[in-house]
């Protein structure tokens, strides 16, 4: 077996003198597929990203037995991590006067949190305040997508035209027709794995071999084939047949270590410095400067179009400028509101790209924590099987209000869900007493659950936003977001409904309910945050057209998941990615005619 | 690399199989043997000797897998306590262990370390009456003597290989197990 390790390409010397044709601020899904695609057009690209380049493979060491750590994946002593209490009780900033030296986000937990230590920001250095959110931000290069969650989903027209079907917020400017050979792309580009299951709300993709179902998925799918609903193998952003024109990445060999780290040192998971910026500077037309934290975007005084990117060394805090023809911003949903508010100039006064008033507003998610938990009795005391090298374990589909209205809530949610072995066996903590009997029992219990959580669409509001806050600033000196957003009555009912349906799906599939989660986790915690800039036809009620060009100034694009209308309960990643694609190849062909 | 991962687990029963061999507790004789692993950086002798046995009845060795003892759970603990820069959980353990030893006083009229293996298992069953809902300062200190534990044990070579059984982490070959979805 040859496992694939071709280092990165060398770093290029940084000209700032020169004119780039692009400048992409931010290194994540977004700015990396605007990388690729852009050099792939033939433009001379520079891509400034705040963080740290990391030895990745070294930050994540995927296969790292826990007994091999000296604290078995914990960070050092005087690092903490948000827990749940916190965030709810307490107000942001969450970092403010705490005695620990280094304050992380939830992400992480007790087993992983040495690995991503280098990855999570400080909450000391990067504050904000305002309404409770569980803000996790990744700043190093590839981003989020250095640990995300791979679930690798389509929108459907129930997403895109959702004011269509229920007459709720805006429909999108585009269709599913419009994105779906972008989606195409995506998957043959970057490696999808899952299966087909020709339903209209979750339209297929085009997949490479899937991880199988085990005995209690499989269980749990036949009983809810009878009442015409579908459970899918997890549709994982992964490689799992190999990818010949990729040298960085491997495929899956089913090691397990995504559950466990959240992280793929192979990189048989999608991550966007080996799945697209590393072959874009294999194309000679990309430089990226880590370590550049934007705070500006330029604008020439006469035209009004931006002209380039201000910019900080994170270390030197010395201030530069990159000039370039077009500036594409991809810095995540709420680091690219923030960027455009913080771009004020005569011109435009409330921001850039910002005459609408809509930047920071329209912010969406996905509403999660409610969830249940099931014992299958047939797999008690049977031998230990291999389970959790599968990239995922299934999907669930949304059902609600489709063909459907329910009378406590619009639309809908999807269950992520696991059954089987794992390295730690998580009952133990609910398994009762000690001594012999209580080891017995987590022995023969372990891998006999079935667990299942709800992500939920979570409506897109004016009234739920991000503005700057006048006082607070960042350890750079640059002003933070302030954050006005919380749950409505729709998420809460609709929270209800993911627990009293989940229960009623293991009861009927003749799984015994063992546990049920009630409890709404904090605004923020799915890490989907989406629509602070979002896409219209009428430049009076969005901040871009439907190539995520600003309406004010036609060579200002926002490629990342603050360009999305509505929430729709998938993940958006892929969405994320797919919209890019299909941007960068009309700004590509904009920018061959003279147009920016 | 997946025989790697054999290899070492192979090497890693041999070097177990002493513990594996050696009957241990069950109703066993009062004095056993105290502290495998390193002893005292945070806690003091006395304490470990206490911390040692208090992890090995959470989690005894058995027929099917050596315990917390051969796992040197209770040098993980202590190793953790001693770099912790957090002087209120250094505290709670200090004073958890003390409440542990004052409970067998007044259940067994003498110290932890003294009583008997039936006298140890009383207390420890008072310690988790509760665990649902504790109340009593021994009680509490039950649920954060048993997450340790356990979080110890299971993330321990023992623990994951011997007791668990753990078949992952390996680099797999082919089609991966499960049923197939059709």
């Amino acid at each position: 077996m040859t496992l694939v390790k071709v280092a990165p390409p060398l770093d290029q010397d940084i000209d700032l003198s020169r004119t780039y044709d692009a400048v992409i601020v931010g290194s994540g899904a977004a700015g990396g597929m605007a990388a690729h695609v852009l050099t792939t057009h033939g433009l001379q690209v520079l891509m400034l990203e705040a963080g740290k380049k990391l030895p990745i493979e070294q930050e994540l060491r995927s296969m790292q037995w826990p007994y091999d750590h000296p604290r078995r994946g914990e960070a050092p002593p005087g690092s903490h991590h948000l827990s749940f209490n916190e965030y709810t009780i307490r107000k942001p900033p969450y970092a403010k006067g705490a005695a620990f030296k280094h304050v992380y986000s939830y992400v992480g937990g007790w087993t992983g949190s040495d690995y991503v230590k280098n990855i999570l920001v400080d909450e000391k250095d990067h504050p904000y305040t305002g309404t409770n959110y569980a803000w996790v931000r990744a700043r190093c290069l590839g981003g989020k997508t250095n640990i995300w969650g791979r679930l690798a989903l389509r929108l459907s027209d129930y997403d895109f035209k959702a004011k269509s079907h229920d007459g709720y917020g805006e429909d999108w400017p585009i269709s599913y027709a419009d994105v779906e050979p972008y989606y195409d792309k995506v998957d043959l580009y970057l490696g999808i794995s899952g299966v087909k299951e020709n339903l209209p709300h979750l339209p297929d993709s085009q997949f490479q071999r899937p991880s199988k179902l085990n005995f209690g998925e499989v269980k749990l799918r036949e009983s809810l084939k009878k009442g015409g609903q579908v459970l899918t193998p997890y549709r994982a952003g992964v490689t799992t047949d190999g990818l010949k024109h990729n040298k960085y990445r491997s495929k899956c060999y089913g090691r397990g270590a995504c559950e466990r780290r959240g992280g793929c040192d192979i990189h048989a998971v999608f991550d966007s410095p080996t799945g697209l910026i590393y072959p874009a500077m294999d194309t000679g037309r990309l430089t990226v400067r880590p370590n550049s934290i934007a705070y500006e975007i330029l604008v020439d005084k006469n035209t009004g179009r931006a002209r380039g990117v201000a910019f900080l060394d994170s270390t030197t805090r010395k201030s530069y400028e990159a000039k370039a023809k077009v500036v594409v911003v991809g810095a995540s949903t709420l680091e690219s509101a923030r960027l455009l508010l913080l771009s004020r100039s005569p011109q435009h006064p409330n921001g850039l790209g910002n005459s609408s008033g809509h930047v920071g507003h329209n912010f969406c998610e996905h509403v999660m924590g409610p969830g249940v938990t099931g014992l299958i009795k047939e797999l008690v005391g049977k031998p230990h099987t291999l389970d959790d090298g599968r990239p995922g374990g299934f999907y669930i589909p949304r059902f609600r209000n489709l063909k459907d209205r329910q009378p406590g809530f619009i639309r809908g949610y999807g269950y992520e869900g696991n059954s089987g072995h794992t390295m730690f066996p998580a009952h133990v903590m609910d398994t009762p007493g000690f001594g012999g009997a209580f080891k017995r029992s987590v022995r023969d219990h372990a891998g006999a659950f079935i667990s299942m959580g709800a992500f939920g669409e979570v409506l897109a509001r004016y009234e739920s936003y991000v503005d700057l806050d006048p006082d607070t600033k960042d350890k750079w000196g640059i002003p933070v977001l302030r954050f006005h957003y919380q749950f409505s009555d729709n998420e809460r009912k609709m929270a209800e409904d993911m627990v009293a349906t989940g229960r009623e799906m293991l009861e009927a599939a003749g799984i015994e309910l063992v546990g049920t989660d009630e409890k709404v986790l904090t605004e923020g915690w799915s890490i989907h945050e989406l629509g602070t800039a979002r896409m219209g036809n009428d430049p009076k009620t969005s901040v871009l057209n439907q190539f995520q060009q600003s309406h004010d100034v036609r060579n200002l694009f926002v490629v990342d998941g603050s360009s999305h209308v509505s929430a729709s309960c998938q993940n958006p990643t892929w969405t994320i990615m797919a919209l890019a694609w299909r941007s960068c190849e009309h700004l590509a062909d904009e920018f061959r005619k003279g147009n920016l | 690399m997946t025989d790697a991962a054999q290899l070492s687990r192979r090497e890693m029963i041999a070097a177990t199989a002493a513990a594996l061999v050696t009957p241990l507790l069950p109703g066993g004789a009062a004095s056993t043997p105290v502290a495998v692993g390193v002893p005292g950086k945070f806690l003091t002798a006395a304490e470990f000797g206490m911390l040692d046995a208090l992890t090995e009845l959470i989690m005894p060795a058995d027929e099917h897998s050596p315990g917390a003892r051969a796992a040197a759970v209770a040098a993980f603990i202590d190793g953790r306590l001693a770099e912790s820069l957090e002087p209120d959980w250094q505290a709670k353990w200090r004073s958890g262990l003390q409440t542990v030893d004052g409970l067998s006083r007044e259940l067994n009229a003498k110290p932890f370390l003294e009583a008997t293996s039936d006298q140890r298992v009383a207390v420890l069953t008072r310690m988790a009456a509760g665990e649902q809902d504790p109340k009593t300062a021994p009680e509490r200190f039950f649920g954060e003597l048993k997450g340790w534990t356990v979080r110890a044990y299971y993330t321990s070579k023992i623990g994951i290989h011997l007791d668990q059984e753990y078949k992952g982490n390996v680099y797999q070959r082919g089609e991966f197990a499960g049923y197939d979805a059709k």
